[in-house]
């Protein structure tokens, strides 16, 4: 599987590539929700690699579409009904160019000692603080603490590539095992995952050996055959002295390529979790999420 | 009243190896307390317990209670009153509130540095895991600008004298600091009942408090607002703190609302009214951090305004305190009080920390493990009272399992000398008569933008069970009316 990522990064063109993105949200209930609030993390950043055309997004019951930002500074959809509904639907659509990139394109520092000493200093850790500390989702169990262990010999990338492959190779990948409750002690035990957890295990490892590592949470365009659901995608950035955060798909275990398109990233995910809502009800509910990557490529 | 045949202090018990706030180590009556003894004393403890059942009542009758949690039902208690007042004299005064004032704002220095550069810690003047080990440090909280550069608005600083007669500080409450309506309501109450003994001090006023909190809060407005609209924000009537929150909107001239009484629109804060949505500019919140906004914290949370983080972080509404406090009224931080003083305001601390030995520095590990019997031993990283051990409450055994303890896993703990609270005379039902009792004093600091001011006044919190040093409320502690006084 790590020829497979070689072989990708030289096939790609240096192309933009046009994508189309679709996120609906379908919420039923069985009796009349008199109030509720909900918002979506689920516009693309805009970064050096992806630009925005348009953002289109709608409710099904006519309420205003507030465009806000979270505690982290990413962009936010609030939506607050004035009336009462038992139905809703969300429908969201992205239009952007992503750029394109070759993952591997970059001088990996001569001297590898120096950037372990790096990640060890004082400065270094203050400054990375949030994404070196364990959380919630990324916390290992204590008898479980040797998982994976850096070789020093080789550098901090190759490291955290061999981890990637790691997390890829102990995880089968396995919808609807796990859910966003689930810890990483479970996920170890049972061995099956999606990308959250994942991306959860690459994290709280690569913390582990003193890098910085964060949650990413995104779309992935699947035409190339990659493991994911048509549901937001999860990945892992990682932070290597001298390069910066550097991508890292364990779901698949390649780099963060063309295909993946971040929205946000954080701690884990509880940091990005795509909606969060309040809804005062009675009864049961039901919710459906879908998402659609499609591109086009641009001259 | 008449000439009494049991006058008030004949059954006062004096423990010598306690500091009395009214008697000096001779016996004699402190100076400053000599009139007040005098007109108690020409009364009989009959009529001085019949008084304080009146003032007692009162306080129930205007609902001046707070809840108890945890029995079978929980329900309501006033807090345990006498009156008879403690005294605070002009001098020592001085050294409390300038101390009180330099221990807040060195707080908010330290609270802007540990959400911005973190210089302090970069340092290597505290350390590393004071931030990255405390679920209060918000993140979200990161480089942003609270409007004035106030984190701390309101601080409660918790201080004790001990039987060298000096203050030491216990504790800086800087999250929801709660109890000031408890001063104004004992210095009522005690106006109430015995008017006369006021004409005899001149003692400082506490009613104050509302006004001068209303006014600061108005200096840390969002920009661009010319008369800002305040708020205090409450859990709702089932709070402990309820009473005070009703009180301190009432006395503000404010409203009082909880979470669903506000909302967010395009980012700013509105009040539902029945003349239509009111722009809120400044929102003191007695909510705590994670439940103020359910789309950003706590999802569970019905207590918050969803998106309320949003129009904060936007610079559109003023919280206080503000949110991420708490890393800072933390134990472990309160350990490096002196440095923090030093380090942000180049001053020596006014008010002294109980020391603490850290049992990783090799010559202080060598001082405690000599004297186990006369410390507290902590370990640095549990919470809630456990594995703490008091020096003088140990067996010999004991003694010797606690030295290997620190000896295996020195880094783990910290030591302090025991305590002594200062004891003051407390009318205590059960004997019908006064007893010495262990007091603190909680101060009120409130800081705006360039300003600030400490109530005169401030809780004297009595724990009514004899040798008892917790004095909170919720553990049957009682109060005081507490004088400063005029110079």
């Amino acid at each position: 599987m790590l020829e497979h990522s070689f072989n990708l990064a030289a096939c790609i063109k240096p192309m933009s590539l046009e994508y189309f993105i679709t996120y609906k949200a379908e919420n039923h209930y069985e009796s009349m929700v008199n109030d509720a609030h909900w918002q979506f993390l689920i516009i693309p950043e805009h970064n050096i690699n992806q630009e925005f055309i348009t953002v289109d997004f709608k409710n099904s019951i006519d309420a205003y579409n507030e465009h806000s930002i979270n505690g982290y500074g990413f962009k936010t959809i609030r939506v607050q009904p004035k009336s009462k509904f038992k139905h809703i639907t969300f429908e969201a659509s992205f239009k952007l160019i992503k750029n394109n990139v070759n993952p591997f394109d970059f001088e990996p520092n001569s001297d590898i000692a120096i950037d372990y000493q790096k990640v060890m200093e004082l400065d270094f850790k203050v400054d990375f603080e949030p994404f070196l500390r364990q959380t919630h989702y990324t916390s290992i169990p204590t008898e479980t603490k040797t998982l994976f262990s850096f070789d020093t010999h080789k550098s901090i990338f190759e490291n955290l590539q061999a981890l990637n492959q790691w997390v890829f190779e102990k995880i089968y990948y396995a919808p609807e095992v796990t859910d966003v409750y689930t810890t990483l002690d479970q996920i170890i035990k049972h061995r099956q995952g999606v990308c959250q957890d994942f991306t959860h295990l690459f994290c709280a490892l690569a913390r582990q050996n003193h890098i910085p590592a964060r949650y990413i949470s995104g779309y992935l365009h699947q035409g190339n055959g990659y493991f994911g659901d048509s549901q937001m995608h999860a990945w892992a950035e990682a932070y290597i002295p001298n390069l910066g955060w550097i991508g890292f798909d364990p779901t698949n275990n390649i780099l963060a390529n063309n295909s993946h398109i971040k929205v946000a990233h954080g701690k884990d995910y509880n940091d990005c979790s795509p909606l969060r809502g309040v809804v005062y009800a009675s009864g049961s509910n039901e919710t459906k999420h879908s998402v659609l990557v499609s591109h086009q490529q641009q001259q | 009243m008449g000439k009494a045949e049991h006058p008030i202090f004949s059954f006062y018990n004096k423990n010598p190896d306690l500091y009395d706030e009214i008697y000096t180590k001779g016996g004699d009556i402190k100076e400053v307390y000599q009139k007040l003894f005098d007109i108690y004393g020409g009364h009989s403890i009959k009529e001085f317990a019949d008084l304080n059942k009146k003032a007692r009542a009162s306080f129930f009758n205007q609902g001046i209670t707070f809840q108890v949690y945890g029995e079978k039902e929980s329900h309501e208690k006033i807090f345990p009153f006498d009156l008879f007042p403690r005294i605070i004299d002009a001098n020592e005064w001085d050294i409390i509130e300038r101390g009180s004032i330099q221990r807040s704002k060195a707080l908010n220095l330290f609270l802007w540095d540990v959400y911005h550069e973190k210089k302090i810690i970069k340092q290597g003047i505290v350390p590393l895991d004071l931030i990255s080990s405390s679920n209060n440090y918000l993140h979200q909280m990161m480089d942003l600008d609270p409007p004035g550069g106030i984190y701390n608005h309101i601080s409660g600083t918790d201080v004790i004298k001990h039987t060298d007669g000096k203050f030491y500080v216990l504790e800086d409450n800087i999250r929801c600091p709660s109890g000031v309506s408890y001063v104004i309501c004992n210095r009522t109450a005690l106006k109430r009942a015995l008017f006369g003994v006021f004409n005899h001090y001149q003692t400082h006023t506490v009613t104050n408090y509302a006004e001068n909190l209303l006014d600061l809060l108005e200096t840390v407005k969002p920009k661009g607002v010319d008369n800002p609209v305040c708020v205090v924000i409450t859990p709702g009537m089932f709070n402990s703190a309820f009473y005070e929150h009703s009180y301190l909107a009432k006395t503000m001239g404010v409203e009082l609302v909880e979470g669903k009484d506000l909302f967010v629109e395009n980012d700013f804060v509105y009040m539902k009214t029945i003349r239509g949505p009111l722009k809120v500019d400044v929102i003191y919140r007695r909510v705590d951090d994670l439940f103020i906004d359910p789309l950003e914290f706590k999802p569970n949370s019905s207590l918050g305004v969803p998106g309320l983080f949003a129009a904060y972080k936007k610079g559109n509404v003023t919280l206080a305190n503000a949110p991420g406090t708490g890393v800072a009224d933390d134990k472990a931080v309160y350990t490096y009080m002196p440095q923090i003083i030093k380090y942000y305001l180049d001053e020596e601390p006014i008010l002294s920390n109980v020391h603490t030995y850290h049992c990783s520095r090799p010559d202080e590990l060598k001082y405690v493990l000599e004297h186990v019997h006369e410390l507290v031993v902590k370990p640095v990283d549990e919470a809630g009272g456990y594995g703490i051990s008091i020096g003088n409450r140990l067996t010999k055994n004991e003694i010797e399992k606690v030295k290997k303890q620190i000896k295996e896993n020195p880094r783990k703990y910290v030591a302090q000398p025991i305590m002594s609270l200062s004891v003051h005379p407390t009318y205590i039902d059960e004997s019908e008569s006064f007893e010495q009792r262990h007091i603190d004093l909680r101060t009120f600091t409130v800081l705006g933008k360039d300003k600030e001011f400490v109530l005169k006044g401030g809780l004297t919190r009595v724990a009514l069970e004899k040798g008892n040093l917790v004095v909170n409320s919720s553990q049957g502690g009682g109060s005081k009316d507490t004088w400063v006084l005029k110079k």
